[in-house]
């Protein structure tokens, strides 16, 4: 019999694990305000994991706990093993944070932006230049890698700042609502670079609240509500659990019946 | 410790990068201390001494209703050239003309109630016109020379001697030479100026390095780098300081060097004898002052600035730590006020009035010793709270909507 049966295909090294991640704030008038309460996940190398969500939904709180920009109020975050709280610039040198904005220094040029991102991430001094040059060479800003940003259109910047999150070479990258405000063609090269980054076994976790980009490029997706992952599987499973066939309405149906059985 | 001074030292290197391509910081930091303050005091001196000349040049109107009771005084007025005795006014309306500069001064007699003969003189002029002082000067000095005419006549009948009846002789002999003078001058003029150089080189790059960080969605991308927080801080914090202290030193340097030029519409000749330079004793002091003043205010501006979300914000919560950091430094502007043992724990006015000493010559090392440690001692506490601060989530993130102040309030609140 276990002739016939098929290898188990091994699963890939888990690179970030989230136990009872919580994080609350106080605020003004409403007292303690849970943004993200106690979610569980794992993601593993050379996948692209989804975090959907509407506005509000904690995502991007979730996002900076990983990112050691917030400290979780409970719960655990480790990423290549090393813990969010503890191991805060370890944590950091091991990912690239791409947000909405580009967020790049208006002043400095592209060529100067790689330098420094990659210096402050610990790519050792002999290895910057040659890094350097290989991202400007696969992002195509070779033109204009002596330009400063603030010269550059939306499309290029958007380049630079996805080139700037892999200064460092990061295993593990974080995209938090990356096409927000790009037009359809610059969205959809940063979704083919995404889908690149996926191919040469680095772990992306991706925001969105775009249905149709988290299905066409997300292996397995999280949908968030309220702080709260409402689901967690391949968009199969999430069909298979709901019957439906569209990623827009499967996640409703999960948000609506959050929702009722809140009330 | 290495991994941080690596990190330091890239960060701080995309600091001055940034900064120096800043056009408003080169401005405020490197433009405005080199050539602006010291043209805007020669022009400043420059008109002052030309106003002085113009009114000084004019000729003063003068009215004496009733000349009578002192023709004398009518005569001597009539042969000066720079007095026209005007004639055929009412004399009810004397005074409104002063007031409203057609004349410079109206004349009227009042019989002195001492000695028979003797003659009041009352001289109507308006103080707040240049052109009325003038006139006024004029005919004291006119009454003067009529009165030693008057003295020496009257004491010739009683055969006395003029000179005996002066009784005593005054004569002031200054013991200050050209160059103490202008010494005095420069430690009056340059603790101000490096004060007010070094907090207005440190405004817009406190500003820049935190609200406009922020401004720009870089802030928070910063943040997810692999540098140690404590390198993030204290990178932006010695980039301030290095502009503020370049700010003041550039400054100093520059009105030192042209003061002598500056100053000679006012002084004339006498201005290349004072020796308008900086002592080259008080350039250490003066070196010193400028890194302290910018080590302070870099951290006090930054205290401010971290809680503002947008360049404009981050202006409006900084102005008050800019009036604040400059008015202990208007201390030193009295010419007799040194540092005292009760001063020197003062900060900002200590070091000013410690450098103004160092110039004059007359620093006592021991004040100037407890000046620093005050002053560290404040930056220091300022630089930790900055720290503390900035390391905050509500700060990061940007969050808390609201001034250094409405923060500490809410944090007084139960």
């Amino acid at each position: 019999m276990s002739d016939t049966m098929l290898e188990p295909v091994p699963l890939a090294p888990i690179t970030v694990e989230v136990e009872g991640l919580t994080k609350s704030f106080m605020e003004d008038g409403r007292g303690e305000v849970r943004a993200v309460a106690g979610i569980d996940f794992v993601c593993r190398e050379g996948e692209v994991f989804g975090l959907l969500g509407a506005n509000g939904a904690g995502k991007t709180t979730t996002l900076r706990m990983l990112s050691t920009v917030l400290n979780p109020t409970a719960g655990k975050a480790r990423v290549l093993g090393f813990d969010v709280e503890t191991h805060g610039e370890e944590v950091r040198r091991s990912l690239g944070f791409h947000s909405a904005s580009t967020a790049l220094y208006p002043r400095l040029t592209a060529r100067e932006t790689l330098d420094f991102f990659a210096r402050v991430n610990q790519v050792p001094s002999e290895r910057v230049k040659p890094r350097v040059d290989r991202l400007i060479e696969r992002f195509g800003i070779g033109e204009y890698a002596d330009a400063r940003v603030e010269k550059l259109s939306s499309g290029m910047k958007q380049k630079v700042a996805i080139a700037r999150t892999l200064a460092h070479d990061p295993p593990v990258l974080i995209f938090d609502e990356p096409t927000v405000g790009l037009d359809v063609l610059n969205a959809m090269s940063l979704l083919e670079i995404v889908e690149e980054l996926r191919s040469e076994g680095r772990t992306v976790i991706y925001s969105s609240h775009i249905m149709s980009e988290a299905e066409r490029i997300c292996d397995r997706i999280a949908v968030l509500h309220r702080g709260q992952i409402l689901a967690l599987g391949t968009l199969e499973e999430l069909q298979d659990a709901t019957g439906l066939h569209y990623l827009q309405d499967i996640f409703v149906k999960f948000v609506r019946e959050a929702e009722a059985e809140r009330q | 410790m290495g991994s941080f001074l690596r990190d330091l030292g890239v960060l701080y290197r995309r600091e001055l990068r940034s900064a120096l391509r800043e056009r408003s910081i080169v401005v405020n930091g490197i433009l405005i201390p080199i050539f602006l303050y010291p043209v805007l005091l020669w022009s400043l001196f420059t008109a002052l001494t030309f106003v002085q000349g113009q009114s000084e040049g004019f000729v003063s109107r003068v009215v004496i209703p009733d000349p009578g009771p002192f023709p004398e005084l009518t005569a001597a007025l009539a042969d000066r050239s720079d007095v026209r005795l005007v004639e055929g006014l009412a004399p009810d309306s004397l005074s409104a003309l002063v007031d409203r500069g057609e004349i410079d001064a109206v004349v009227r007699y009042e019989a002195a109630a001492a000695l028979p003969g003797n003659v009041g003189v009352r001289v109507s002029f308006d103080r707040s016109e240049g052109r009325s002082r003038n006139a006024i000067e004029r005919i004291d000095e006119t009454v003067d020379s009529l009165r030693a005419i008057r003295l020496a006549r009257e004491a010739a009948a009683l055969g006395l001697d003029t000179v005996a009846l002066r009784v005593f002789e005054v004569e002031a002999e200054d013991v200050a030479t050209d160059e103490e003078g202008g010494r005095l001058f420069l430690a009056i003029v340059l603790p101000l100026f490096l004060t007010l150089m070094v907090a207005l080189g440190c405004f817009i790059p406190a500003v820049d390095a935190t609200a406009g960080e922020r401004e720009r969605s870089t802030w928070e991308t910063l943040w997810t780098t692999g540098a140690s927080r404590g390198s993030i801080v204290l990178a932006k914090y010695l980039l301030v300081a290095t502009i503020g202290a370049l700010a003041g030193v550039l400054n100093v340097a520059a009105i030192s060097l042209s003061l002598g030029s500056i100053l000679t519409p006012l002084f004339g000749d006498q201005a290349e004898a004072m020796g308008l330079a900086l002592p080259l004793d008080a350039i250490p002091v003066m070196m010193a002052v400028a890194v302290l003043l910018a080590l302070l205010f870099a951290a006090l501006m930054m205290v401010l600035a971290v809680f503002a979300r947008t360049f404009k914000e981050g202006q409006a919560m900084v102005v008050p730590a800019y009036y604040l950091a400059v008015l202990p430094a208007l201390l030193g502007s009295s010419p007799d006020r040194g540092l005292t043992p009760s001063v020197a724990l003062v900060p900002v006015a200590n070091v000013a009035l410690g450098l103004k000493d160092a110039i004059l010559g007359r620093d006592e090392p021991a004040l100037l010793l407890v000046a620093f440690f005050v002053n560290l001692a404040c930056v220091v506490g300022c630089l930790l709270l900055a720290r503390s601060l900035v390391l905050r989530e509500e700060v990061v993130t940007g969050t808390f909507e609201g001034s250094f102040w409405s923060w500490l309030r809410k944090r007084r609140r139960p």
